[in-house]
């Protein structure tokens, strides 16, 4: 894929950072010993010296994005409303609170990031209470921010100290209102990327924004099937080191949530094959097909203790697994893709590396058959040159 | 007065569904309508983010008669939701059935109101009366 200049792309992610140039891409294993700017230095030194910070572009999904807790009055609307901007705004750490059993939560120790109040459409008033504040009270956040009923803005701003108040989430229809909401945390996700110590060092190597990973992605999806041999509708999974991002075509849910955006943005923030290995087993270990699975890959589940690249490659084929299950019918989740009108699979991040289009066909056929009892097939098409971060990185910078 | 309405469970009768929009807010009530194939949890929630006072479920498929019987354990997990109008109409059963059979399960289901094989405009004569008299001292 050709790069319009001279430009160099930088992806910082948990596990491999990947630099790409008009002529190369690479990718390394990151040295968790090291500062993020140290390591890349040390690495591509060269090719980052030949480059002028402006020719520099970063994303990043290393500093683990924003911690984010959801308080809203029902699951279909407010919770479920606020869940979808949050994880297309790259957010991946989302906690919720159904606010009419709010007694009953217990208080999250960490910091929370940011916590979103949601909560009726602008005809309603008096929704929040007491309760609400007293629970706050005893919550330790950065932020807080207010999207329900505007008759609700003065008491909540009157009772919460340093509340931000934005437009309803929820309009007069029901239908969801992305845009503030998402704008704000947005740019919040950009001070917290800037405010780590880490991340704010790459701002020596790049005059540019610094965007979120899954942003950026997600940005290059309406463009994908024109460019690649995917047919719509599909799903992109980024199985990374510590989280497994899916981006999925709208057309593949039922779903009472109408927006303007062709593709939304799931995260199971535990499923990765390496900072989070350990939950992927745990998770692995309580599907009952993945003993079957095991046996289908001709291993045992001896397969976790060892540290070997075929057990890196079982776990790649697990996660597969897994997170099909998380969003189907079997286990269910957030939403619930109709897997027999999917086209297309597409894979990206470390995964790609690893596992081959047949190795990734064979679980997802495996995944038809045993959960799905179907003979559907779908198409397998691997990014493995991060073609797709590269066309969103580009088309980020047509944006500005 | 604020209603929720739509078509429950997976029968896509929009027609009817549009009818009832039409007919409700042509009798000044405002409508939230969910459409067709809604999951009874999505009206209940509706209920709440709208502030509405009525909720009209319709089925011309049959579907109810599943749906219904999960209506009260469901609302029962819902707080102050106790002065909801409860109705629904339609075609209530898969096959045929009598109405002096009907209604009385619907209404143990929960709900307050049941229009079984009932033309929309006496059905909604019946909920304005039921409005009226609950209104009454």
């Amino acid at each position: 894929m050709s790069q319009t200049s001279n430009q160099l792309l930088i992806d910082v992610g948990s596990t491999y950072f990947k630099v790409s140039t008009n002529d190369s891409i690479e990718q390394h294993f990151r040295d968790f010993n090291k500062d993020i700017l140290d390591d890349l230095l040390h690495h591509c030194g060269a090719t980052i010296n030949s480059f002028a910070k402006e020719d520099v572009y970063i994303c990043s999904s290393a500093n683990g994005g924003l911690n984010t807790l959801i308080i809203g009055v029902s699951n279909s609307f407010s919770l479920k409303y606020a869940t979808n901007i949050a994880f297309n705004s790259g957010i991946n750490i989302i906690d919720t609170i159904l606010y009419q059993n709010i007694e009953g939560y217990s208080v999250p120790s960490d910091l929370i990031d940011v916590v979103i109040i949601v909560g009726t459409i602008d005809s309603c008033a008096g929704m929040f209470g007491e309760d609400l504040y007293q629970y706050l009270g005893k919550l330790e956040y950065s932020n807080i921010v207010f999207v329900g009923s505007e008759q609700d803005a003065a008491t909540i701003e009157q009772n919460i100290a340093k509340v931000v108040v934005l437009p309803n989430i929820i309009d007069n229809k029901l239908h969801i209102v992305e845009e503030h909401l998402k704008q704000y945390l947005t740019n919040l996700y950009q001070q917290d990327i800037e405010g780590k110590e880490d991340i704010k060092h790459l701002y020596d190597i790049t005059s540019n924004q610094i965007y979120p990973t899954p942003y950026i992605v997600n940005r290059a999806l309406p463009q994908i099937d024109a460019r690649y041999s995917v047919v719509n509708p599909f799903i992109l999974l980024d199985i990374g080191g510590a989280t497994t991002d899916i981006h999925y075509s709208k057309d593949l849910v039922d779903d009472n949530l109408v927006t303007t955006n062709e593709f939304d943005r799931l995260v199971f923030k535990k499923l990765g094959v390496y900072k989070s290995k350990q939950s992927l087993i745990f998770t692995a270990k309580n599907n009952e097909f993945v003993y079957e699975l095991l046996m289908h890959l001709k291993v045992t589940e001896n397969i976790f203790d060892e540290q070997s690249k075929k057990a890196t490659k079982i776990l790649m084929q697990l996660a597969i697994f897994l997170v099909l299950c998380k969003i189907s019918h079997y286990r269910k989740a957030y939403i619930n893709l109709k897997f027999l009108t999917i086209n297309s699979f597409v894979l990206t991040g470390g995964i790609t590396k690893v596992l081959s289009v047949a190795e990734i066909e064979d679980i997802v056929g495996f995944f038809y058959k045993k959960i799905l009892t179907s003979e559907h097939r779908p198409v397998v098409v691997l990014d493995s040159n991060y073609d797709i971060w590269t066309l969103g990185v580009q088309g980020d910078q047509s944006c500005q | 007065m604020k209603v929720v309405t739509g078509v429950v469970g997976n029968d896509i009768h929009v027609v009817a569904n549009r009818l009832i929009d039409l007919s409700l807010r042509a009798r000044g009530f405002e409508v939230f309508n969910l459409g067709v194939n809604t999951y009874l949890e999505e009206f209940f929630d509706a209920v709440v983010e709208t502030g509405a006072e009525i909720l009209l479920i319709s089925s011309l498929n049959g579907e109810a008669e599943g749906w219904g019987r999960e209506v009260k354990a469901l609302k029962a997990q819902y707080k102050n939701l106790d002065d909801l109008i409860m109705m629904i109409g339609g075609n209530l059963v898969v096959g045929s059935g009598k109405a002096e059979d009907i209604v009385p399960r619907y209404k143990k289901y929960g709900f307050d109101l049941v229009c079984h094989q009932v033309d929309l405009n006496t059905g909604l004569d019946t909920l304005e009366a039921f409005i009226q008299e609950r209104n009454t001292p």
